[in-house]
């Protein structure tokens, strides 16, 4: 071959190149500007669509990770960024009260719990106060951590994935696709969960703070609650009504939603407490993501139920 | 010759008579081309609107108010409906729902509690600052932040709603978030807020000292187990700030909260049929077309203005007549001038041609004018309409 | 018309004339006034002298007889040529003045011109009228509202009307009748003479006697056969 012509291959082989990356570019930015930005108010939620919506969404769930994202307060740019998404999807059940003191777009909102809405779990704890001898105002709560029972997860899965659908219908298939593999693990989880609680049923369990309602329902857990705080060494009282539960009835475990300090592990074990991890995954994780979190804790949760009463 | 010359200082000597004669020719021809012109106006503000807007829903009751009240902001409220409608019409599949809370006043402008899906779907763009985000914020009309000089940044206060009502509405400080451009609608004249702000107004959320924590015991009349009641004394916040808004909750059950109606915006024409047959037999809600509500109203107007327009045909006649006469009278009294100008060698022709210059200098004077009055209606018919008869 | 010799300028042969349903008849054997002349005419109230007038102007038309005005035949023109004959050639000259209060006194003077087609007002008549104004001696009224003259003046500006289209006859109706004596002199020897500047005849009705020697001959009433029938 002559220099010519070596020449003449190598321009035509440089052109080529630049109309293939001029294509993949442009298919890149289409895919961007298609992309259907998603706000959340709670980490599975975020996950979920994440799972869901593949490199077509672009979620965003901006609560830092050092705050409880139920009882956050955005502020106003983070409103903003609410206002301005496609979808905003709202965990239901009275989670995120922030949502009730600021202006969201009612139709970009998804209620995923919407179809769970007639079971939901209310509290009584809390102070009922009124104005004057005639206005009586319950400040009764509906418990929230509606994705610990995962039967309702793989429901609120399917809410924001028909929410998806119904914002880009051509990719409705893509997205039914995403959910069916994601509630099979949701599902698997359900199994493992009920298959586990079969093993001893009604092993009685404490847990740190009524978080796990909705668990308990579903898998028949025999779960007694106080509030204590993981970060926060629990004061003489705290104990004293511990130890009061415990002897109207023995109990070996306590659920925790982070590790407890060392004192009050300590102070459990003298107690004849094992403390058991379980991360409701309320926040994102820092490492891991929310199957990686749920697999742990049903492993940590296996201890308790392997072990003979 | 000049027989205009010589009419027109005959006019003008008789300014008196002349300036009668004008006043009522003007008068007769612009009263019906006015209210036309205004009729108009009104109509095609009506009519605009009514068809931006295909559905509405609302309590079973007078569909004209709840169209006045929904979409011109009139100040009678209509029926409650509460926050199990927009479920109803979310369920159906077929339409999405704008709520619409319009009961209070500030400073003489409706307060309008909805959703941000509203100025998206009117179509309002901002002049200056952004939408509601907070709890207490408020986004203005164009006409209010220029009749009561207000911007981003500034306060605006709820109306009480009454002198006495001491126990309900709180009037609450609310901040202006952004202000509209002009849209010339009865968007203009309004303050938008989040409906969970007008609830705010309403009394059905607000914020407090945290009773549990408070120090200052004076607040609290009875404590029991789980329940502190507390006197008049406790703070109620009249303004939603950066520092106390956490403190802002709601009571009772978020489906009995109120709305004044539903803005129904259905997928497409079978949806709005389909949802139209969901409701004929309701005896909760009734589900309107706007336009078919205005189409009413217009027939009602345009019989009263029927009677308008005869009562100014026969001012109008009356009128005529008088002339007629105030021009025999003056003929009679310009007898001997006429019969001078007779005997110096003018036809009798002459006369009527005098007569007739002096009609056509009074009629083209009173024609400018009236043009003058209908023009200065037409380029204000808006904000007439809008101030005089759609207020 | 207007020839300086002493043609005869009015011809009158055996006129008779009478109001539809009224009594009274008018009747003229003969009458003749030469070109120049200023003639009066006089006789009791209620003879026919108004009518008269009105006869020479082609304002009535008599049922018996000719009316003679120059070489004109007025009596047998159809109406509109009387009227048009009557505007160019005949000035009128009325007891009362006949002023229009609306206007002001030029445009008193100027208001045959704006009202009648068989005129054209042009910058010399304007002129004209500046001029025979300034010769009655008001040229400083003429922008003064007709009504705020004195009756002398106002029967000034009357005669300045009658003479801007330079008529070969004027017809005077008791032109004097309603101004003191000091006015009705001098508003006389105006008069003369703006007649006899224009070459002009004359021929008023009047009362007073002792005007009746300035005037070049007197024409009785009562030498007429006018009577009720």
């Amino acid at each position: 071959m002559s220099v010519e012509c070596h020449g003449r291959l190598f321009r035509i082989s440089v052109i080529q190149w630049i109309v293939w990356g001029l294509l993949l570019c442009g298919c890149m930015s289409a895919v961007a500007a298609d992309r259907l930005v998603v706000y959340s108010v709670n980490y599975p939620l975020a996950y979920f669509a994440e799972r869901i919506g593949g490199g077509h969404v672009e979620v965003h769930f901006p609560a830092p990770a050092a705050v409880d994202p139920a009882f956050w307060m955005p502020d106003a740019d983070t409103v903003a960024g609410y206002q301005g998404a496609d979808l905003i999807l709202l965990n239901g059940a009275g989670y995120a009260k922030w949502i009730e003191r600021v202006s969201l777009p009612r139709r970009k909102l998804v209620d995923t719990s919407r179809g769970l809405a007639g079971s939901y779990i209310t509290v009584t704890e809390g102070v009922t106060h009124q104005h004057g001898p005639d206005g009586d105002h319950a400040h009764a709560g509906t418990a929230f951590t509606t994705w610990l029972d995962f039967n309702q997860a793989a429901q609120q899965a399917g809410e924001i994935a028909a929410a998806l659908s119904r914002q880009r219908p051509e990719r409705a298939a893509a997205f039914n696709e995403n959910l069916q593999r994601l509630q099979e693990e949701l599902l698997q989880l359900d199994s493992r969960m009920q298959a586990l609680a079969a093993a001893q049923p009604g092993l009685p369990l404490l847990a740190s703070h009524p978080v796990y309602q909705y668990m308990a329902r579903r898998y028949g857990l025999q779960l007694r609650s106080v509030t204590w705080e993981p970060e926060v060494q629990p004061d003489d009282s705290s104990w004293r009504e511990l130890q009061s539960m415990l002897v109207r009835q023995a109990s070996h475990w306590m659920l925790w939603e982070g590790n407890p300090r060392m004192e009050t592990r300590k102070g459990l074990e003298r107690l004849g407490v094992q403390t058991v991890l379980f991360r409701p995954a309320m926040n994102r994780p820092a490492t891991g993501d929310f199957m990686t979190v749920m697999r742990a804790n049903i492993e940590a949760l296996t201890v308790a139920f392997d072990a003979p009463d | 010759m000049d027989s205009l010359y010589v009419a027109w200082r005959y006019v003008t000597w008789n300014r008196g008579k002349t300036l009668v004669l004008i006043a009522s020719i003007t008068l007769v021809a612009f009263l019906p081309l006015a209210l036309q012109t205004l009729l108009n106006e009104s109509e095609r503000q009506l009519r605009t609107r009514a068809l931006d807007t295909p559905l509405l829903l609302g309590a079973a009751g007078s569909a004209l108010d709840l169209v006045m009240s929904s979409l011109y902001f009139d100040d009678e409220v209509p029926a409650r409906i509460d926050m199990r409608a927009p479920a109803v019409i979310d369920e159906s599949g077929l339409a999405y729902p704008l709520p619409l809370y319009v009961r209070f006043m500030a400073r003489g402008a409706p307060i309008v509690g909805t959703t941000l899906d509203y100025f998206d779907f009117r179509g309002l763009q901002l002049a200056q600052g952004r939408l509601f985000g907070l709890l207490g914020e408020a986004v203005i009309g164009a006409e209010v932040s220029m009749r009561l000089g207000i911007g981003v940044g500034d306060s605006l206060v709820s109306s009480p709603d009454n002198l006495f009502d001491i126990a309900g509405v709180y009037p609450l400080k609310m901040t202006v978030a952004g202000v509209l451009a002009d849209s010339h609608s009865p968007d203009d004249r309004a303050v938008f807020v989040d409906v969970k702000t007008a609830w705010v107004i309403e009394g059905l959320g607000h914020g407090h000292q945290d009773l549990a924590r408070t120090a200052d015991s004076s607040v609290i009349l009875r404590q029991d187990a789980g329940t502190v009641t507390a006197n008049a004394r406790l703070v109620q916040y009249t303004e939603i700030t950066p520092e106390n808004i956490d403190s802002f909750h709601f009571h009772g059950s978020a489906a009995d909260y109120p709305l004044t109606a539903l803005l129904v915006v259905p997928d497409d024409d079978k949806a709005a049929a389909r949802l139209r047959g969901r409701f004929i037999d309701d005896s909760r809600y009734q589900l309107v077309r706007p336009n078919t509500v205005i189409d009413g109203l217009m027939e009602s107007i345009f019989r009263i203005k029927q009677v308008i327009d005869a009562v100014i045909v026969i001012v109008a006649i009356a009128t005529l007549l008088t002339i007629v006469l105030v021009f025999a009278l003056s003929l009679r009294i310009r007898r001997e001038e006429l019969e001078t100008i007779f005997r110096i060698g003018c036809s009798r022709m002459t006369t009527v041609r005098l007569l007739a210059a002096e009609i056509l200098i009074i009629v083209t004077v009173s024609a400018v004018l009236c043009a003058g009055l209908l023009w200065l209606i037409h380029i204000n018919s808006a904000a007439l309409v809008q101030g005089l008869i759609l207020r | 018309m207007g020839t300086a010799t002493r043609e005869k300028m009015i011809s009158i042969q055996t006129l008779g004339f009478s109001y539809p349903g009224a009594g009274f008849r008018l009747q003229v054997p003969a009458l003749s006034v030469a070109s120049g002349e200023k003639l009066a005419v006089i006789g009791p109230s209620g003879s026919g002298k108004t009518t008269l007038l009105n006869l020479i102007a082609g304002i009535s038309v008599p049922d018996a007889g000719q009316v003679q005005v120059g070489e004109t035949t007025v009596s047998q023109l159809g109406d509109a040529a009387r009227r048009s004959f009557r505007i160019t050639n005949i000035g009128f000259v009325f007891q009362n003045f006949q002023l229009l209060d609306y206007l002001s006194v030029l445009d008193n003077v100027l208001h045959p011109y704006r009202i009648s087609s068989a005129l054209t007002l042009n910058r010399p008549v304007r002129q004209r009228a500046l001029e025979l104004l300034d010769q009655m001696g008001i040229a400083g009224l003429q922008s003064h509202p007709a009504h705020a003259l004195s009756q002398g003046e106002q029967q000034r500006a009357a005669i300045c009307r009658a003479l801007l289209p330079q008529p070969a006859l004027i017809l005077a109706d008791e032109a004097t009748g309603n101004l003191d004596p000091d006015n009705k002199q001098l508003i006389l020897d105006m008069l003369f003479a703006r007649v006899d500047d224009n070459g002009a005849t004359l021929l008023a009705v009047t009362h007073d006697h002792e005007l009746l020697p300035r005037f070049d001959r007197v024409q009785d009433f009562a030498d007429f056969r006018g009577a009720s029938s």
